[in-house]
């Protein structure tokens, strides 16, 4: 039943694409603002939805949001629309499953003439793949020549995944089904994925350049690095914000809302009274919890729950022992504190996976034990029924200068 | 300290300087020695001067802490990720961590648990951010996102009483 829902909710996104170059606006189930006056179609405006994940997933996805881009190759009007990518503030740049990708892209070339190949690790494991330049057009913005990855491209097959790369986490995820997404738009605080840490070492498990299947690490310039398309569009590119309906506590089948692009450039993205938290170098804030500080706490559109530890809760049977699993909802509370010295006060809600309709894909009470000391991760929940701006760093708002938090 | 200073000098990734600052508030509560680069280093289950390759695999600058019942040797690598490796009176490492921009090696770091965690961990898929292995003789547990993660490592088994988890960061 799930996968049937979803397929059928891409089935009406693929129509709406292909007649008009919209983005796909999903199933309604649950739908609008978060308070004030809801987001009306603008020309910085894209829908997201929260949907059980594209064809080839092996379980459906739960609080996944996700969004359509259209890639161009560049200069041309020879373009693809291309659905359920993942929209995380938790990473930098676009990054496409090659099997995903019907457009003829050439590999950008590294400093020393040869292919240029990426090695991007998150938690769960590493994605392999070269980098490219498309255009990317979104909602009505657009950026010209953006690098991004093509993850699971054939040109360069997991036998050429150098070993560094293969070192640096459990699994390889080259395809939609191990990736859970046909590709991810990173729109979190940072402009490259790496920055200048790569600019003059050849970091391990990051960048290679590769004549056929021999690669090597390599240095890679600040605009040869993938990175945050938003910061090239023309206007509209200090940050985003995500714009979520309220979701009742027993969950929902599917949830759209907006994505808006740039802060304090338009009337529909004004910071108003917002709550602004800025980011650390790491851009991390502090969570007061139970009386811990824990100071790599962060906010993340990219997690599918809220994870923190607590004792006191009982974490369900295998195999999602990860996941609380409290006999009764629990109604919990924390403190948020920005590196500027604000701090706010936030409840939070843990209600058990047990007895959850087999329907549903978005859950507000979804909370997880969080594997690492020191740490509370903020993840999609947060976002449910309220507007969450995400400062890039370095540029700035009519409410300060990124990176930052504010909602 | 003179060494905690010129890594703050060669601080290029901003996210460097808070890993520097924690190890600096670390080594005033706890008498570190400085060692060579040759120094040996360990993986999770070996002896700790069994590995001589971490360090110079790494191209790390290394130091080391005596806490009695535990000795922690803290690699400073490049990228600015900081990985620290524990180790009992019995010399055996019973557990890494890291924190930083950069995943390390954790072929490397976490040697033949490596293959055992790695077959694990392909059953629990929450998101991209999170990971947790438990299992009754290894435990790994890792979060964060990109540019910024922090993990650790540890066998249950052969944590040295008076150890808590907490001292494991």
């Amino acid at each position: 039943v799930r996968s049937a829902a979803a397929r059928l909710l891409r089935t009406g996104c693929g129509m709406l694409i292909s007649l008009a170059t919209l983005s796909c606006g999903g199933g309604n189930t649950v739908a609008g603002s978060s308070g004030g006056s809801p987001v009306t179609p603008a020309s910085n405006v894209v829908s997201v939805v929260i949907n059980g994940g594209p064809t080839g997933l092996t379980s459906p996805a739960i609080n996944t949001l996700y969004t359509t881009v259209t890639v161009c190759v560049p200069g041309t009007t020879t373009c693809q629309s291309i659905d359920h990518i993942q929209v995380d503030t938790g990473s930098y740049g676009l990054r496409l499953l090659a099997s995903q990708v019907t457009l003829s892209l050439p590999v950008n070339t590294s400093t020393s003439g040869a292919s240029l190949v990426e090695c991007t690790t998150f938690v769960d494991g590493y994605s392999w793949g070269p980098v490219s330049r498309v255009d990317v057009q979104i909602s009505g913005e657009s950026a010209h020549s953006v690098p991004v990855q093509l993850i699971g491209d054939n040109r360069f097959p997991a036998s050429t995944v150098p070993v560094d790369c293969s070192s640096s986490g459990p699994t390889i995820e080259d395809t939609v089904a191990q990736f859970g997404a046909n590709g991810i738009l990173g729109v979190g605080p940072f402009v490259q994925d790496c920055g200048s840490a790569c600019v003059n070492t050849a970091q391990p498990a990051t960048y290679y350049s590769c004549t056929q299947a021999v690669c090597s690490a390599t240095t890679v310039p600040l605009t040869s690095q993938v990175l945050n398309p938003v910061t090239l569009f023309p206007t509209d590119n200090n940050g985003t914000i995500i714009e979520l309906p309220s979701v009742s506590a027993s969950g929902a089948a599917s949830v759209t809302g907006s994505l808006i692009f740039g802060i304090d450039t338009q009337s529909n993205n004004q910071s108003g009274s917002q709550t602004v938290l800025a980011l650390n170098q790491g851009v991390y804030i502090t969570t007061v919890f139970n009386g811990q500080t824990l100071s790599a706490s962060f906010i993340d559109s990219g997690s599918n729950g809220t994870f923190f530890t607590d004792s006191n809760i009982a974490l369900c049977p295998s195999p999602n022992s990860s996941f609380y699993c409290p006999a009764s909802p629990q109604t919990l509370s924390a403190t948020l504190q920005g590196m500027n010295g604000t701090s706010v006060a936030e409840s939070f809600s843990v209600t058990s996976l047990a007895g959850v309709a087999s329907t549903v894909t978005a859950l507000p009470g979804l909370a997880g034990s969080n594997p690492t000391a020191g740490s509370f991760d903020w993840g999609l929940p947060f976002f449910y029924n309220r507007r969450v701006a995400t400062a890039i760093e370095g540029y700035t708002t009519s409410a300060g200068t990124g990176p930052y938090v504010a909602f | 300290m003179t060494q905690i200073d010129q890594q703050q000098q060669r601080t290029r990734m901003p996210v460097q300087t808070g890993f520097t600052l924690k190890a600096l508030l670390l080594s005033s509560g706890a008498a570190f020695a400085l060692l060579g680069p040759g120094m040996a280093s360990a993986t999770l289950g070996e002896p700790e001067a069994s590995v001589q390759s971490d360090v110079q695999e790494l191209r790390g600058s290394i130091k080391e802490a005596d806490h009695g019942s535990y000795r922690v040797h803290e690699i400073q690598l490049p990228s600015g990720t900081v990985v620290r490796e524990y180790s009992g009176v019995d010399g055996i490492v019973f557990a890494v961590t890291w924190q930083g921009p950069f995943m390390p090696n954790l072929r490397q770091m976490l040697g033949r648990y490596f293959d055992p965690y790695a077959a694990a961990a392909k059953a629990d898929h929450a998101d991209h951010h999170h990971l947790q292995v438990q299992q009754s003789d290894l435990v790994v547990q890792v979060s964060g996102h990109m540019r910024a993660f922090t993990g650790r490592a540890y066998l249950p088994h052969a944590i040295p009483g008076g150890v808590s988890m907490e001292n494991l960061q």
